[in-house]
């Protein structure tokens, strides 16, 4: 067990490594250059003397490789990921005011959808086939049809005409106010928590189906035991499998932030830092953000895919 | 004179042999009703944007401000939107446009999944693990995202958005192929194909291909569901295809938000296209993965 | 008249004076600015976050989100507005009236030749708060805008040219500071004065890093006391500033507000609906199409309504070889526009045909269209028929089609383009309409690789700057690559010009010149509209006394806080 936790962390390192030049280059890609949008805050055209002064002060007029290696040797000898082409704010400091709401509203989400999802796959699962099988059923399906900008909007817009309430755009941190705190993030959660659902509950349902048809489980039926002992005892355990799979699966909105809740619902997430850099084109910013990102949905994937060996005993690692 | 056993004989004509393909429908719409009539509404649809061109009333683009925010009416079943345009034609070319970017982009998708996953999955050692560290680091970005930023670089339209849903949806669904193709290569008859000399390309294409293509059905149906979910989630953020393409996405978020209080079918029309075809497909997808998946199999 | 009459004559008339008076009293009561509350405000440009604090990065944005705290040598006078009887609405970003133009930190100015110079003298007793970890608090002298304008000029970001009218500063003593100019500028005070980059701070504050927002310090109304990166600026009272306000002939110190915080919301729904319950006090900027359902449910909104502060236009490429080299295909495919269609049933009456390249809020400088000559009168007329006949002439009976790009970030542009494509289709003209990424759409401009056609908003600014920043050669926001080496020369004249009359003759002339020209497709502009709650008291809808600056207007408003509670918000 320990020689694969060691080998997996191994290789994060070349994963990093690829994603690290994946951004990296791919942002530079983006047409219209971060010289042009500086310059084009002037009305006078800026000649080639000036664009060059310009680029030299921010940095960018060393070739790529260079610049790569300036990044990301600054990032492993002093954690410094550099700082905002615009603001001069250093990218550490934004990542660390965005991300614990980022990965508040993810964990709200993950506990709505949780909520919603597992009663309905068990309910799914018990009573496979049956109308309330499909309706329980068309009803998640349903949540994730409907693009969650829209609901967004839907709460944002009729409410306020209907009986003069929207939500919250005041932000306040959750360990100055939770109250307030809650009142902006429970409907963006409960939004994006039902979308959730519908995975969810798939993976349950799927689960808790094939728990059933286990031996052991129609053993314990014809010894007897009441339905609900049955479940409860030997399949809901198995049901931990999918809340863990959810936890892997979205782990990238869990750090990275939802961008269209946090846009309908002003939540300064890591979802709007990364929009808002990549049309400013602030390059420090987006591959701080990405890597940051990066190495934790990684590492969330590794804690996920070891918790399948506790609770899955089928699962072996060579 | 003819006997008896040959008037029987020539009575008793002997039953049509139905393809495989006949008897899966025939399963599907006995055992799985709600995925019978998801496969159906989807074909409505299907068969809506292909001819298009035909049922449409007026153009997508037939700007008419005279007619503008007009409530749905005989002329105007769906209504018109701001520019006075008919939303019916625009939904029904909208249904062109969804299936097109939907089908393109799942089946580029599908495509680069299978190639990913079964050379990876098949041929293992270095290669896989190298492959398997590169899609691990596209994985872990934040799905739109990195549709935003790849828009960024080559641009809207609608071809650049379908590549670019297609590479992304198509190296996370790899995974999955791969997992299919381990589960298939320790097989004994791939090891018999292998022992008595078959070409690799031989055993992908015969043993291992055929195996697989339960889970990349699957995957199919539910990516052009989740194309076209995709599509209309970078409409919102800008990224999406660019108007005046009647996209429902692009309807529902742009024209559809702006007036959603002075005129609330801009929204409901495209809004309950994208929701009913995006549930017809995914419980299709569920359907099929009833029938399909062997481990579902037996399961009353 | 009896001794009785004339005693109750006197009480009748005594009462009636003490009524009125009391009445007067309670009702001045009434409109007795309160200290306290907190203004939300959702400001123009509601969007976008502060791109910088620091007035060494030329941002134009700069004055916005600096303004509050940060002051300059001059700012508008507000008692010129509208609302108190005057003729200025305050909306221009870049543009204010020379007879409504005040000292802020300059008390008083004067142009003295032998050398040529500008004498201002400073005021006295101005004070920067206490800012620790930055600076102690000390008066301002002539010694912080000397500095603050050498810093300027040493940016490496710096406009090429901006002040080559500047000699040098400097400051014979603690409350003077003298410009000497090698010549006369009619920008002198726009560029540094109340302009887009001249705030005065403190040494202490680039010392400690200018750049950071939690070092923000300057002499105004309030100080800097949060920034949430694309969600809010908070604004708090400073305790010590020297500002007055008069009302109702009573001076109070100003500022009234606690707290001003501005709102960043990138979702107009949202806006609308915060807005609408009153989680906005003030939103500035509202598009004509959701104004009538912001009528109906919130009837006790006030308004008010100002015509866009840049215009729209399809610029037509003169530098590329093409059909736009021909003023006579240009002059057609203005005619070949229903602008008047477009402006009553595509904008619903809220706009104006004729806007642009000055603005109507320009006073003198501004020449409606009814005095225009008849050539300019033409391109605003719906003429297919002579559209197709000039097309003939120039070699294109046939038509022809071109590329134009847009902005896709621009929702107006993206309903507005296919319309005009569909008049143009009328005359054999065929439009590839091609949507652009913001970024991706500037930098073509900039980098010179956009299409020949190309469809835009520029900001008008000031009347100078309308002309000068698009039709002369070589400028970055000249996408026509309109050249006339003549029309440079005049324009640089402009800039000479002492006498404010010669130069609106000499503006005016330049304006209809372009026009007829016809670089661009001159296209309606929109109406925009500011909303507020009765609530906010001592504004009529002003947005800037500086160049994009708003501070000064938000430290005069005051919250009837009652009120608020009573209408149940």
């Amino acid at each position: 067990m320990q020689a694969y936790i060691a080998r997996r962390l191994l290789a994060l390192i070349p994963t990093l490594f690829f994603a690290s030049v994946i951004v990296f280059v791919t942002v530079r890609l983006i047409p219209g250059d971060i010289i042009d949008l500086m310059m084009s805050q002037n009305d006078i055209s800026a000649g080639k003397k000036d664009r060059e002064a310009l680029q030299a002060a921010l940095g960018l007029d060393k070739p790529m490789y260079i610049q790569y290696f300036h990044w990301i040797g600054a990032i492993l000898f002093s954690g410094d990921m550099g700082k905002s082409l615009w603001q001069n704010t250093p990218v550490t400091e934004q990542l660390l005011q965005r991300l614990p709401v980022t990965f508040e509203l993810g964990l709200l989400s993950l506990l709505v959808a949780l909520s919603v999802a597992i009663p309905i796959g068990v309910y799914s699962a018990i009573r496979q086939d049956t109308a309330g099988d499909y309706v329980t059923r068309s009803f998640s399906i349903l949540m994730l049809a409907v693009p969650s900008f829209w609901l967004g909007t839907l709460v944002m817009v009729f409410p306020a005409i209907w009986w003069g309430w929207s939500p919250q755009i005041r932000f306040v941190p959750f360990t100055q106010d939770p109250i307030q705190n809650l009142s902006q993030m429970i409907v963006p959660s409960i939004i994006l928590g039902c979308s959730l659902s519908a995975i969810t509950m798939r993976l349950t349902r799927t689960m808790m189906l094939e728990v059933l048809r286990q031996d052991y489980v129609r053993t314990a039926w014809a010894k007897g035991l009441s339905e609900k002992l049955v479940v409860m005892r030997h399949a809901l355990r198995n049901a931990l499998i999918p809340v863990v799979t959810l936890i892997g699966l979205q782990a990238p909105i869990l750090i990275g932030g939802a961008v269209i809740m946090e846009q309908i619902f002003v939540i300064p997430g890591m979802g709007l830092l990364l929009l808002e850099a990549v049309s400013q084109r602030d390059y420090p910013i987006i591959t701080g953000v990405f890597l940051v990102v990066g190495l934790a949905v990684m590492v969330i994937n590794l804690i996920v895919d070891l918790s399948y060996g506790l609770l899955d005993p089928k699962v072996r690692y060579r | 004179m003819t006997s008896v056993a040959d008037t029987a004989l020539a009575q008793a004509k002997p039953r049509p042999r139905r393809g495989p393909f006949m008897d899966f429908v025939i399963r599907l719409f006995r055992e799985k009703p709600l995925g019978a009539a998801g496969a159906v509404v989807f074909m409505v649809f299907l068969f809506c944007g292909l001819f298009a061109d035909l049922l449409a009333p007026y153009g997508y683009n037939q700007i008419s401000l005279m007619n503008r925010l007009k409530p749905p009416s005989l002329a105007f079943p769906f209504g018109t939107d701001h520019s006075g345009r008919d939303m019916l034609s625009r939904c029904l070319y909208g249904a062109q446009l969804s299936v097109i970017i939907g089908f393109c982009a799942a089946g580029l998708a599908t495509v680069i999944s299978i190639v990913l996953g079964v050379l990876t999955g098949y041929l293992g050692g270095k290669f896989d693990m190298v492959v398997q560290r590169f899609v691990d680091a596209w994985m872990s970005f934040p799905e739109l995202i990195v549709l935003i930023v790849v828009v960024s670089v080559v641009g809207p339209g609608m071809p650049q958005i379908i590549v670019v849903l297609g590479l992304a949806l198509g190296i996370a669904g790899s995974r999955i192929v791969r997992g299919a193709v381990v589960s298939v290569r320790e097989n004994m008859y791939v090891h018999a194909a292998k022992s008595t000399g078959a070409k690799t390309a031989r055993i992908l294409w015969r043993h291992v291909l055929p195996n697989v293509m339960a889970p990349v059905i699957i995957l199919f149906t539910n990516r052009v569901a989740v194309a076209i979910l995709a599509e209309s989630g970078l409409s919102f953020l800008g990224f999406g295809v660019p108007p005046p393409a009647p996209t429902w996405g692009g309807m529902l978020s742009g024209s559809g938000r702006a007036y959603m209080y002075q005129g609330p079918w801009l929204a409901l029309a495209p809004g309950l296209c994208l929701t009913v075809v995006v549930y017809a497909i995914s419980v299709f997808g569920d359907a099929l993965r009833d029938l399909l998946d062997p481990r579902m199999r037996g399961s009353r | 008249m009896t001794e009785w009459k004339r005693f109750k004559n006197a009480l009748i008339a005594g009462t009636f004076a003490a009524g009125a008076w009391i009445g007067m009293a309670a009702a001045e009561n009434k409109d007795k600015p309160q200290y306290g509350g907190t203004l939300e405000v959702g400001t123009v440009y509601i969007t976008l976050s502060a791109l910088s604090f620091d007035p060494h990065d030329w941002n134009w944005k700069l004055n916005h989100d600096t303004g509050s705290y940060l002051e300059q040598l001059f700012v508008g006078d507000l008692s010129k507005a509208r609302r108190n009887g005057g003729k200025q609405a305050f909306v221009a970003d870049g543009y204010l009236a020379q007879d409504a133009i005040k000292g802020e930190l300059a008390e008083s100015w004067a142009w003295k030749d032998d050398p040529l110079r500008v004498e201002i003298k400073l005021r006295k007793g101005v004070m920067f708060p206490a800012k620790p970890g930055v600076m102690e608090s000390r008066e301002f002298t002539s010694a912080d805008v000397a500095y603050s304008f050498n810093r300027l000029i040493s940016s490496p970001k710096q406009q090429k040219g901006y002040f080559n009218h500047v000699e040098k500063v400097e400051t014979p003593d603690k409350h003077t500071v003298v410009f000497h100019m090698k010549y006369f500028h009619a920008e002198w005070d726009y560029r540094f004065g109340w302009g887009y980059y001249s705030p005065i701070y403190a040494k202490e504050m680039v010392d400690a890093g200018a750049t950071n927002w939690r070092n923000a310090v300057g002499t105004g109304p309030f100080q800097l006391t949060d920034f949430v990166q694309g969600n809010s600026n908070t604004y708090t009272k400073n305790a010590i500033y020297w500002g007055r306000e008069t009302i109702g002939g009573t001076e109070y110190k100003v500022p009234f507000l606690d707290k001003v915080v501005y709102r960043t919301i990138k979702d107009e729904a949202t806006w609308i609906a915060s807005l609408r319950t009153g989680k906005l006090d003030i939103l500035e900027a509202i598009r004509w199409q959701n104004v009538d359902s912001l009528k109906k449910s919130s009837p006790q909104l006030q308004w008010n309504r100002w015509l866009n502060q840049s215009g729209t236009f399809m610029a037509m490429r003169m530098d590329v070889d093409g059909p736009f080299k021909d003023i006579r295909v240009r002059r057609a495919l203005n005619m070949a526009v229903n602008k008047q269609e477009i402006v009553k049933a595509y904008y619903n009456g809220h706009a104006e045909l004729f806007a642009y390249p000055q603005h109507p809020d320009y006073g003198p400088y501004f020449e409606p269209l009814e005095s225009m000559p008849d050539s300019v009168k033409e391109l605003f007329t719906y003429n297919p028929e002579k559209a197709k006949k000039l097309l003939a002439e120039a070699g294109y009976p046939k038509g022809f089609t071109t590329k134009v790009q847009v902005c896709a970030c621009s929702p107006d542009h993206m309903d507005l383009l296919p319309l005009v494509a569909a008049y143009y289709e009328q005359v054999g003209v065929k439009l590839e309409i091609q949507p652009m990424e913001y970024g991706a759409f500037l930098g073509a401009m900039t980098s010179r690789t956009h299409a020949p056609a190309y469809f835009m908003n520029s900001g008008h600014v000031n009347p100078t700057r309308t002309i000068h920043k698009s039709f002369i050669t070589g400028e970055m926001w000249n996408p026509a690559g309109y050249t006339d080496p003549k029309y440079d020369e005049r324009m640089e004249l402009v800039f000479r010009q002492k006498d404010e009359a010669v130069r609106i003759r000499m503006l005016r002339e330049l304006t209809r010149e372009i026009l007829d020209q016809a670089p661009y497709v001159w296209m309606p502009i929109p109406y925009v509209y500011t909303a507020w709650w009765p609530w906010v008291k001592n504004y009529g809808g002003e947005l800037r006394v500086g160049a994009v600056r708003p501070g000064p207007i938000y430290a005069r408003i005051w919250l009837d806080q009652d009120m608020k509670k009573k209408m149940g918000f």
